[in-house]
């Protein structure tokens, strides 16, 4: 297996020459193995999520370097990061960010509709996905009508409507119990042989952290050690 | 990309509108009250312009009137020869025109003619007689057209007016005289003479109260090539109590007098306009977390800043485009069915006459596609501006929370 992402000396601060500036990260030199589970554990604060959000390129670092399979990607144009990110990320996000009014079938639906993807390809492609992940009971179900389990199973599902080669996952276990929590790392785990999936997580949730091939503990923004 | 994209695009700025019913509703009722409110004066104004176009062709080429201390009184027959006399003027001939009544409360126009002078002249007003009637006659006296307005008056007194019928006018002495209609004309200017009888001077005299050799004006029609200002001016300079007016200043009066109202409409409506843009940007910016959170997960999830854009700029052209049909479709109802209560009453004058012709009203192209830009072009700045400022800011905030 080789590389599919690498950082170099990454650095993100918020308020740059403020009175409230804040380092998230401070010098993150990390290596994600394809194929892998990664995981960037530590307590709230520690710079985690915004880890993984520069990782995802939902943000640029404001310093450092970020490879994703040898292309240094810190100073992109947003309009080629959302490239990236459409055809070779998915999100799973802490807060699910479902959309309530809509069905399990029309929120794993939505990547889809910014591509050139029918309709019709589009909802048999979720209903596949869906029921992939243990959902066949409740593909036309409102998000609103789902339990905490299912509605992370959407989100996951979601997050795979691309079939994107590397995943991200922030607390993915922070709305459900701990035998869903296995329940659902086995279903990642199944993905990640299957599909040849980079699973890249953000939790301080020993369970998670376990269940990972290499884990990064960071604390106040640095990455403290490499288990694994 | 393809069109695929685009029309996935339109899928869920669609879904969104049915989501968000509330800010839907309130965006197409404020839209369709300020679009309805243009359109019906638009439609009313474009109407009277229309009108006013028709009676001012019907019209003389210059009136003449005379001033005395600022103020119009009659004017002496011996003017004829004077007017006629002066370069450029073809006819001039003298009119007598008033208003009366004929019991029924409604006030009425008498215009006096030269049956000659008039008659000569094609598309005067009053000369387009109907099938069976005919015009005025030199030697006619007490004799009359009338307008359609004059018979739909009548009707609604069940009495039918055709050629033949007599017609009792009360005359500013008091006196009645009885008139009988020997044609009815037909006109395209429905403010101005729709409720006109137009008889010869002596009879209208009569009526009004003036004194034999004693007119209101003088209707001049100018040769043929003639330049009506130069002429204009000739009479002007020539004969110090005049007040003339042309085709043009009697036009450019009519329109100041309904275009001010109209005037007025609109600016009521920018400001109702107003309110709908600052409602739409105010419900835009007021979910600005909740709109920004849903723009993040947009791009968090590959959706471009053009395609964030491109669905909100849909979702306001679907909006305002169904607000402003059924605003225009509500202001023709208003209009031409209902006949504009109230805001016909304001544009045209309550003591007008207005009876079976109807308003004037029209709708024109132009006037459709104005209605329509200016009620979606504001509403798509008031939300694309805001909707903008989110698409900007980093999708990151779908992780962090914020």
């Amino acid at each position: 297996m080789g590389c599919a992402i690498r950082t170099e000396g990454l650095w993100k601060s918020y308020g740059i020459g403020g009175p409230r500036q804040v380092d998230a990260v401070k010098e993150a030199s990390v290596e994600i193995e394809s194929g892998k589970v990664t995981a960037f554990g530590g307590p709230s604060g520690s710079g985690k999520t915004t880890m993984l959000s520069m990782i995802g390129l939902l943000t640029k670092p404001t310093r450092g370097q970020l490879f994703h399979e040898h292309e240094e990607l810190s100073t992109v144009s947003e309009v080629y990061r959302t490239k990236i990110r459409r055809e070779r990320i998915g999100f799973v996000f802490q807060a699910q960010y479902l959309i309530p009014q809509l069905t399990a079938v029309e929120n794993v639906v939505l990547p889809s509709m910014c591509t050139d993807t029918s309709p019709r390809d589009a909802e048999a492609l979720a209903r596949k996905r869906l029921i992939e992940l243990g959902m066949e009971h409740r593909l036309d179900f409102r998000v609103a009508e789902l339990s905490g389990g299912e509605a992370q199973r959407v989100s996951i599902a979601r997050s795979m409507m691309n079939s994107p080669e590397i995943l991200i996952a922030d607390e993915p276990s922070s709305s459900i119990d701990e035998a869903l929590t296995k329940d659902l790392l086995s279903q990642l785990r199944k993905m990640v042989k299957e599909e040849k999936l980079t699973i890249i997580v953000a939790s301080h949730d020993p369970v998670v952290l376990n269940w990972a091939d290499k884990v990064y503990q960071m604390r106040s923004g640095k990455i403290l050690e490499e288990t694994g | 990309m393809g069109l695929q994209k685009h029309s996935n695009l339109a899928s869920y700025a669609i879904g969104n509108i049915l989501k968000y019913r509330t800010r839907s509703t309130a965006m197409i009722v404020a839209l369709i009250f300020s679009t309805f409110l243009l359109g019906s004066a638009e439609f009313l104004r474009e109407g009277v312009m229309m009108d006013i176009a028709a009676s001012v062709d019907e019209g003389p080429d210059i009136v003449v009137q005379r001033l005395v201390g600022g103020r119009q009184v009659e004017v002496h027959s011996s003017w004829r020869e004077n007017l006629s006399s002066i370069t450029g003027v073809r006819i001039a001939t003298p009119r007598a025109w008033g208003y009366f009544d004929i019991g029924t409360g409604n006030l009425l126009t008498i215009m006096g003619i030269n049956a000659t002078d008039y008659g000569n002249i094609v598309g005067a007003t009053g000369t387009e007689i109907l099938p069976g009637g005919r015009f005025l006659e030199q030697t006619d006296r007490y004799r009359i057209v009338v307008g359609q307005g004059i018979i739909d008056l009548m009707s609604t007194a069940r009495v039918s007016i055709s050629a033949g019928s007599i017609l009792s006018i009360i005359a500013q002495n008091g006196s009645l005289i009885e008139f009988e209609v020997v044609g009815i004309f037909d006109t395209d200017a429905k403010i101005y003479s729709y409720d006109m009888i137009v008889t010869d001077l002596k009879s209208a005299q009569e009526v009004l109260g003036l004194e034999d050799e004693a007119y209101t004006d003088f209707a001049i029609w100018t040769d043929y090539g003639a330049n009506l200002n130069d002429v204009a001016f000739r009479i002007d300079t020539q004969m110090p109590e005049t007040r003339v007016l042309t085709r043009d200043a009697m036009d450019d009066i009519m329109m100041k007098t309904y275009g001010g109202r109209a005037g007025i409409i609109a600016l009521i409506w920018v400001v109702v306009l107003m309110t709908v843009v600052l409602l739409t940007f105010t419900v835009s910016s007021a979910g600005s977390d909740e709109a920004r959170r849903e723009v993040g997960l947009l791009k968090a999830l590959g959706f471009d800043t053009v395609d964030v854009l491109e669905i909100r700029m849909i979702e306001s052209l679907i909006l305002s485009l169904l607000g402003a049909s059924f605003g225009m479709s509500f202001a023709i109802i208003f209009d031409f069915y209902l006949g504009a209560p109230i805001l016909s009453g304001y544009m045209l004058g309550w003591s007008i006459l207005l009876l079976n012709a109807g308003l004037p009203l029209a709708i024109s192209g132009p006037t459709i596609f104005i209605l329509y830009a200016v009620a979606i072009v504001p509403i798509l700045v008031g939300t694309v501006v805001p909707a903008w400022r989110n698409a900007i800011t980093e999708p990151d905030i779908v992780l962090r929370g914020v």
